[in-house]
């Protein structure tokens, strides 16, 4: 019998036919907030499109005077998620680090936009690669209650600090001075060193225990930070952020939310 | 609304009408006997002496690496020959797909480096991940057309994962010990082999018909033959890289 | 009624001072592009006005200038050299031009030719985390000034709601007159921020830079703002006080808005100590109140965006009729305070971040004169202003862009000879470019 449609014919045939029914990767969903790519773009063009590219691929004109790059949105991956290492995010992970920013990089709080208007830009954002119409995002990681810190918490999570390695690319004291951090560089080959926890900078990707728990559970993909759900349980993994507690510049040094905040919104 | 309810309808109607061709398909050309291309890839030039590791930034991996380890970006055996090359088909098979096997390659790490340094599996076969050593190693494969993960692994510790495009090939690394580094070669089809210290290779079961054949290094680049290969023939290949 | 029109020239030159502030050297400093902060530069945007009331800072751990490389300096000029056409339809001219002694008759008056235009040249940003400055030098043909010199103590007691600054500023307009979208000399200001009514010896206004401290606050997302100032307006001028009050809110598909009051609230003096019969600079005596108070809002509909503004100013008798407080006699016939209501509509339409249209209209209207000789209706403006706004260079090293604006004003009973309407009209082209 005469083959009429081989097999990747029928593949592509199949997903765009299914693809009426899945959610249009040209719409974001972030609450009750429907966002649109038609109306993101626009707002790309006024507000992202000089760190972050036309295309989306990170190289605006105002790239290569930046460090951190502006994120390459063609390649899906993305530092800040609930979701696990190596899937693609939430819609609300990235309006969550639209409205935060992400701190100490080059990437402004967007807060001052409207929530629909942020929305939109996740919408749009989400065009510039196929992966999100290919993909589902991964089960979010579950962050469960944090059990009250303890010196006895703090001192096994200082010896987990130390049997995982953090300390390699972190340093004995966190200030991110490792014997392996100088070496380190991020998915693009551009040099990255490792947060230094005692200085009293805001983190990425927020900054409670809450988020040190996600941080730790999802990583950073894109740079050297790995997720640590092979080698941590939840209670280990709660030690270690108590411990990171004890690194951390108090909190007086911090300077105030300017637009940024833990919570988004 | 009853647009998306047609588009449903239709969706269901032809993707089981293309069910029955993709069941087809599979069967074609199972039938002449199968031939194969082996050979060697060589390279001629001066080989200098690789760099030393210095591994000391971790008790264990020294502990367990006794000898220094050394740097294998090119890796040269006696009658220059080239260890961790890919070989493999890289035209000739349009058209026709294949399932990946059950078996997981294996990739380990052990005295902190890679074992193998290079590795090659198919689209959707598991990648199983073994850490030998006692200390905690990241495994962080730096793709171009799969997805980008980063996981650690404690000594013991099972890690799986698959990839599902063909790239060849994947850099991955350890970013705790800087100087663990290997690649990972995804194919969609199962014509492919690494070469070890001897520098051979054979492609094995390939149907009657004309091919590329392409050696890929990660340091030399690639270099592509064609090949006719006859039922039940076996053809030899030579493949040279000059510095 | 000669008087009249000599402050209203004053108002006019006054007004003619424009600096106006879109600032590159932002833009430079974090890579974001001019329409992220503005509108259509030098209009701000929400996210803009939000960078602004923080002090010049994103809040992302870059803002102090340690982060910065060393070749960035916080420095922005701007020029805009242009081409006009100004006509006033009933100017005071010798019947006989050249003959001082042929007397003096209306005539129309027609002024062309190409402007090479003042430069603004500003340095603005953070001194350090939290401290922002701000030093604008204006060098204009025939007169070079300090425009603004401030430090603003940003996030005091670490909340948004205190911050205090000190300095030379521009005080906190409810629609910004620094930042508006027109540029001519005629119709590219707001009259009602410098009017003064005819006769009035008093020339405050919420227009121009005060000296003094301002305290303001605003919440997290910038849609409630708050400041209150202490200030001197003129040199001579006892205090005054300036309060501003804003709310936005959403509106579901249509955008974001901003409703307001503003109250500026002062004392001037009527007459100086005097040596040897020359006043005394600032040992003013004799000071009598005056107000501006009103409400504003600003409105986005998509792709339109429009200003409402209304002011209700009144002086005291004194101020108004230029007569010393110790001169109660002097007074003339009927003599009141003056009072007056005000204000303007402007309308935008940004059909892309690039390409801006603006049209605008203004009216003073005296409800009342401070004495009964002044004509009822002296005083009295009506002005509007169309013009649009291409930028080809928007990026964040510089922005170009080029202008034409067409603008009219009605002076009622100002003539100086006859009394009738004195018309001024303008057409401008040319460049605004930003640096």
């Amino acid at each position: 019998m005469r083959v009429l449609i081989d097999g990747k014919g029928a593949a592509v045939v199949l997903f765009l036919l299914l693809s009426c029914w899945i959610s249009p990767a040209q719409e974001s969903r972030i609450g009750n907030l429907v966002g649109n790519a038609k109306h993101g773009k626009a707002l790309y063009q006024r507000y992202c499109i000089f760190c972050h590219g036309p295309e989306g691929d990170g190289r605006g004109d105002s790239a290569p005077y930046l460090d951190p790059k502006p994120r390459d949105f063609t390649k899906a991956t993305f530092k800040c998620r609930s979701t696990p290492s190596g899937s693609l995010p939430l819609d609300s992970d990235l309006y969550d680090t639209i409205t935060r920013g992400v701190h100490s990089s080059g990437m402004p709080s967007w807060r001052p936009l409207l929530r629909q208007e942020r929305a939109d830009l996740v919408a749009y954002i989400k065009t510039f690669s196929s992966r999100f119409q290919e993909e589902q995002p991964g089960t979010p990681i579950q962050v469960p209650p944090e059990p009250p810190t303890s010196p006895e918490s703090v001192k096994r999570g200082g010896e987990l600090f130390q049997s995982v390695n953090c300390w390699l690319c972190h340093g004995k004291e966190g200030r991110g001075n490792g014997p392996s951090a100088s070496s380190l560089t991020d998915s693009r080959n551009y040099p990255i060193t490792p947060f230094d926890l005692t200085s009293g900078t805001r983190l990425k990707c927020g900054d409670s225990d809450q988020g040190i728990f996600r941080d730790l559970s999802t990583g950073l993909d894109g740079t050297p930070m790995p997720s640590f759900t092979s080698a941590l349980n939840p209670d280990q993994m709660w030690d270690v952020v108590h411990f990171i507690a004890t690194l951390r510049a108090p909190a007086k040094h911090h300077s105030i939310e300017l637009t940024a905040s833990p919570k988004a919104d | 609304m009853k647009k998306k309810y047609l588009c449903g309808v239709t969706a269901v109607v032809v993707s089981l009408g293309s069910m029955f061709w993709l069941a087809h398909t599979a069967t074609v050309a199972a039938d002449a006997p199968a031939g194969s291309v082996t050979g060697v890839v060589k390279f001629q030039g001066a080989v200098l002496p690789p760099a030393r590791i210095d591994m000391s930034s971790d008790p264990n991996c020294l502990k367990a690496h006794p000898s220094p380890g050394t740097v294998e970006d090119i890796v040269v055996h006696s009658g220059g020959v080239l260890e961790n090359a890919v070989v493999y088909v890289s035209g000739g098979l349009e058209g026709r797909t294949f399932q990946p096997p059950a078996e997981p390659v294996v990739l380990e790490q052990k005295g902190c480096t890679y074992k193998p340094h290079v590795i090659a599996l198919q689209t959707n076969q598991k990648l199983s991940v073994v850490n030998s050593d006692s200390t905690t190693h990241n495994i962080h494969p730096i793709p171009n057309n799969n997805r980008e993960w980063n996981m650690t692994q404690p000594p013991g510790v099972p890690l799986e994962q698959t990839f599902a495009r063909e790239e060849i090939a994947v850099p991955v690394k350890c970013n705790i010990h800087p100087w663990m580094r290997g690649y990972i070669a995804v194919f969609k089809h199962p014509y492919f082999a690494v070469t070890d210290k001897d520098g051979s290779f054979e492609l094995k079961n390939l149907p009657p018909g004309s091919y590329t054949i392409t050696v890929w290094h990660g340091k030399l680049g690639t270099q592509s033959q064609k090949v006719t290969v006859g039922e039940g023939k076996t053809e030899k290949l030579e493949f040279a890289f000059k510095q | 009624m000669k008087t009249f029109g000599a402050w209203l020239l004053l108002g006019v030159l006054l007004a003619s001072v424009r600096p106006a502030l879109a600032i590159p050297a932002f833009a430079r400093k974090y890579g974001l592009p001019c329409s992220a902060c503005h509108e259509a530069w030098p209009l701000l945007n929400n996210f803009g006005q939000t960078f602004k009331d923080n002090g010049y800072q994103l809040g992302n751990g870059r803002d102090a200038p340690i982060y910065h490389q060393p070749e960035y300096w916080p420095i922005t000029f701007r020029v805009t050299p242009t081409w006009h056409r100004e006509n006033n339809n009933r100017a005071a001219v010798d019947a006989i031009p050249g003959s001082g002694s042929s007397g003096l008759v209306e005539a129309s008056v027609t002024k062309t030719g190409f402007d090479p235009s003042s430069i603004d040249l500003l340095a603005a940003g953070t001194l350090s985390n939290n401290i922002s400055f701000f030093v604008q030098p204006f060098i204009g043909t025939g007169s070079t000034f300090l425009a603004q010199a401030w430090v603003r103590f940003d996030n005091l007691a670490r909340t948004h709601w205190l911050n205090l600054k000190v300095g030379k500023f521009e005080l906190d307009e409810p629609i910004s007159q620094e930042r508006t979208l027109t540029i001519s000399n005629t119709g590219g200001t707001y009259y009602n921020y410098f009017f003064t009514p005819p006769g009035d010896s008093n020339f405050a206004g919420i227009g121009g830079n005060p000296v003094g401290a301002e305290l303001s606050g605003h919440s997290q997302n910038d849609y409630t703002r708050y400041s209150i100032a202490l200030l001197s307006a003129f040199p001579n001028q006892t205090y005054s006080g300036y309060a501003n009050f804003t709310q936005s809110f959403e509106l579901p598909k249509l955008g974001l808005q901003r409703v307001g009051v503003y109250g500026y609230l002062g004392e001037a003096p009527t007459f100086f100590q005097t040596s040897g019969g020359t006043p005394i600079q600032g040992a003013g005596l004799g000071n009598r109140s005056f107000y501006r108070a009103g409400a504003y809002g600003i409105w986005y509909v998509g792709k339109f965006d429009f200003d409402t503004f209304f002011l209700h100013g009144q002086d005291n008798v004194f101020l108004g009729n230029s007569v010393p407080a110790n001169q109660a006699a002097a007074l003339p016939l009927g003599a009141t305070g003056p009072a007056w209501n005000g204000g303007f509509v402007e309308a935008h339409y940004l059909y892309n971040p690039r390409l801006v249209l603006t049209g605008k209209y203004e009216l003073i209207r005296m409800s009342r004169q401070a004495n009964s000789n002044i004509p009822s209706e002296l005083g009295n403006l009506d002005t509007w202003t169309v013009g649009y706004r291409w930028y080809p260079i928007m990026n964040p090293r510089a922005g170009l862009a080029w202008v034409q604006e067409y603008s009219r004003i009605l002076n009622a009973e100002a003539a100086p000879i006859s009394g009738r309407a004195d018309i001024n009209s303008s057409l401008l082209m040319g460049f605004d470019f930003d640096f």
